[in-house]
């Protein structure tokens, strides 16, 4: 089976800083990875590189098998790879419906006809349906949060990178964002998951990579990461 | 959007009396409103709905006076073609232009448009062989008769036409990209929008409108200066745009219309109905940043009965 997105020699200068170092990743379909690792360790950097916003300095990536390094966001995304931003992103003046609506008719062939009851399906599962007609400036943190993940649904991704999903929010609605990522990955859908709620991540994957300084330095089953020493070293300074 | 189809036919049917209506002098104006009115649509096409701060928006208006009357005079063209041709050159530029401006936002865009139009007035003014310069440029007019209600007609059909094509494009997926690329740039590209063929686009497509409305002022008034893509001009539009309403396009129409009238009917009071526009500039951005028309015509809206929107 080819992979859903495959990573070689990943990597990415800021002028003489290695933000991320010869990464290798491969993301198979119907996975859900956690991607972990302290401040500062590449893990957003490697996402921007993976969904079009940053081209690698060197390395390759593939999704479904054809080379895609250096190919636009956009066309990221309409090739089905769906993300969430660390900081929420949205257009803030525009309601909620017609966030809903950009990537619905930005996917090639769609119709209004064919996105709207779409999106309406997402903002239900999402429990914002009654906020529709709402700037979405004007919805609290978690909905906002929330939105930016139907957003991303509305691309009917293979795979979706979540940025941090669960940064802010409170338990009850962390909880709630947990159970529907299960319930899409249950559907078919391939996950990462970035985020520093490690209780959360290791309630939601199966699958763990760690980054430090720019470089995995683990990649395995939660039991197997959590006994890792390098692992241990780069979280806690312990040898 | 039913609700206002009476607004629409009322202000119709007065846009079609008026110039049997006015005397000579203010039918001028009606028509200089109606050419300033594309002009300002045409903008907040750009600004408003998608976001590219453009300070060079009126050096469109020229190009577009200037290709139109050259074309007649030194090639031949019939006006029609020539105008044709003149927004045809329009676009290209304009597009040219926007794919320039790819990386740029904000201020840079608003002075690196700004410099093209300076730039573009300088050519005009010193390639004076071609363009007869400061002396300015004789331009073929389209009608010959002694009434000016032929070329108000014309220009209330360009109008029509202008408003139509920009407001299905607004109404479209296009306009809601527009606006996402407005909003959110990086949003827009992660939800699969092509954002450098929408900026593009936008700025192509404005800057058709700003020549078509260029060509049609070089065959009424009948004499070009450079001053017609002068940072003045370019200030007057912002004016009349911010006042309207620079996120609608009828707003940005009718504060065209109001400050172009205000102008003529103020003229008695020389440089104080300037203190006046500044002032009103400056009301408008501290307490109805939408712009005055906008806040009026909101009003309007939720003052005539609706429709309940059915899922």
């Amino acid at each position: 089976m080819t992979a859903l997105i495959e990573a070689a020699g990943l990597t990415r200068r800021f002028g003489g800083i290695v933000a991320v170092n010869a990464l290798d990743l491969v993301i198979e379909p119907g996975e859900l990875v956690g991607l972990i690792g302290p401040n500062g360790s590449g893990k957003t950097t490697t996402i921007n590189m993976l969904t079009g916003h940053l081209a690698p300095s060197a390395g390759h990536v593939h999704l479904r098998g054809h080379r895609a390094d250096g190919m636009a966001a956009d066309r990221f995304a309409t090739r089905g790879v769906g993300r969430t931003f660390q900081i929420t992103q949205l257009f803030g003046r525009m309601t909620v419906m017609e966030n809903m609506l950009v990537p619905g008719l930005a996917r090639p062939g769609s119709t209004r006809a064919d996105a709207t009851p779409a999106a309406w399906r997402h903002l239900e599962f999402l429990n914002l349906a009654g906020l529709a007609g709402l700037p979405a400036r004007s919805l609290s943190g978690g909905q906002q949060k929330l939105l930016e993940l139907g957003r991303a649904l509305m691309l009917e991704p293979a795979i979706l990178f979540l940025d941090e999903p669960f940064a802010g929010v409170n338990p009850v609605l962390r909880d709630e964002i947990i159970v529907m990522v299960q319930a899409l990955h249950a559907g078919g859908r391939t996950f990462v998951v970035v985020d520093h709620d490690l209780e959360a991540i290791q309630r939601l994957v199966g699958r763990l990579v760690v980054m430090s300084r720019g470089t995995k330095i683990a990649d395995g089953t939660v039991a197997e990461v959590r006994e890792d020493p390098a692992v241990v070293h780069a979280y806690t300074g312990d040898a | 959007m039913r609700a206002v189809i009476p607004v629409w036919i009322g202000v119709g049917v007065a846009a079609l009396a008026y110039p049997f209506l006015a005397d000579p002098y203010w039918l001028t104006v009606g028509i200089l409103a109606i050419f300033y009115a594309i002009v300002t649509a045409s903008w907040t096409l750009l600004v408003g709905y998608a976001g590219q701060f453009s300070f060079g928006h009126v050096a469109f208006v020229a190009l577009g006076a200037y290709a139109s009357a050259l074309l007649v005079k030194d090639g031949g063209w019939p006006i029609p073609l020539a105008a044709l041709a003149a927004v045809a050159v329009c676009l290209v530029v304009g597009a040219g232009i926007g794919g320039i401006c790819l990386r740029m936002r904000g201020p840079y865009l608003a002075i690196f448009t700004l410099a093209f139009s300076e730039v573009l007035r300088i050519v005009i003014t010193t390639e004076n062989e071609v363009t007869g310069g400061s002396g300015g440029l004789q331009a073929a007019t389209l009608f010959h008769g002694r009434s000016d209600i032929p070329y108000y007609l014309v220009a209330l059909g360009l109008l029509v036409f202008s408003l139509a094509a920009m407001g299905l494009m607004v109404r479209s997926r296009w306009g809601l990209f527009f606006r996402a690329i407005r909003e959110n740039e990086q949003a827009a590209a992660a939800s699969g929008v092509r954002v450098v063929r929408f900026r593009v686009l936008v700025f192509a497509i404005a800057s058709s409108f700003a020549g078509l409305a260029g060509a049609f002022y070089a065959h009424y008034i009948g004499m070009l200066t450079p001053d017609i893509g002068s940072v003045d001009q370019m200030g007057l539009v912002v004016a009349m745009a911010v006042i309207g309403g620079s996120e609608s396009l009828p707003a940005a129409v009718l504060g065209a219309i109001a400050v172009e009238v205000l102008v003529e009917a103020l003229r008695a009071y020389g440089q104080w109905r300037l203190v006046l526009f500044g002032a009103l500039l400056l009301l408008t951005m501290r307490f109805a940043r939408n712009g005055l028309l906008t806040l009026g015509w909101e009003q309007l809206r939720r003052a005539l009965p609706r429709r309940v929107a059915v899922r």
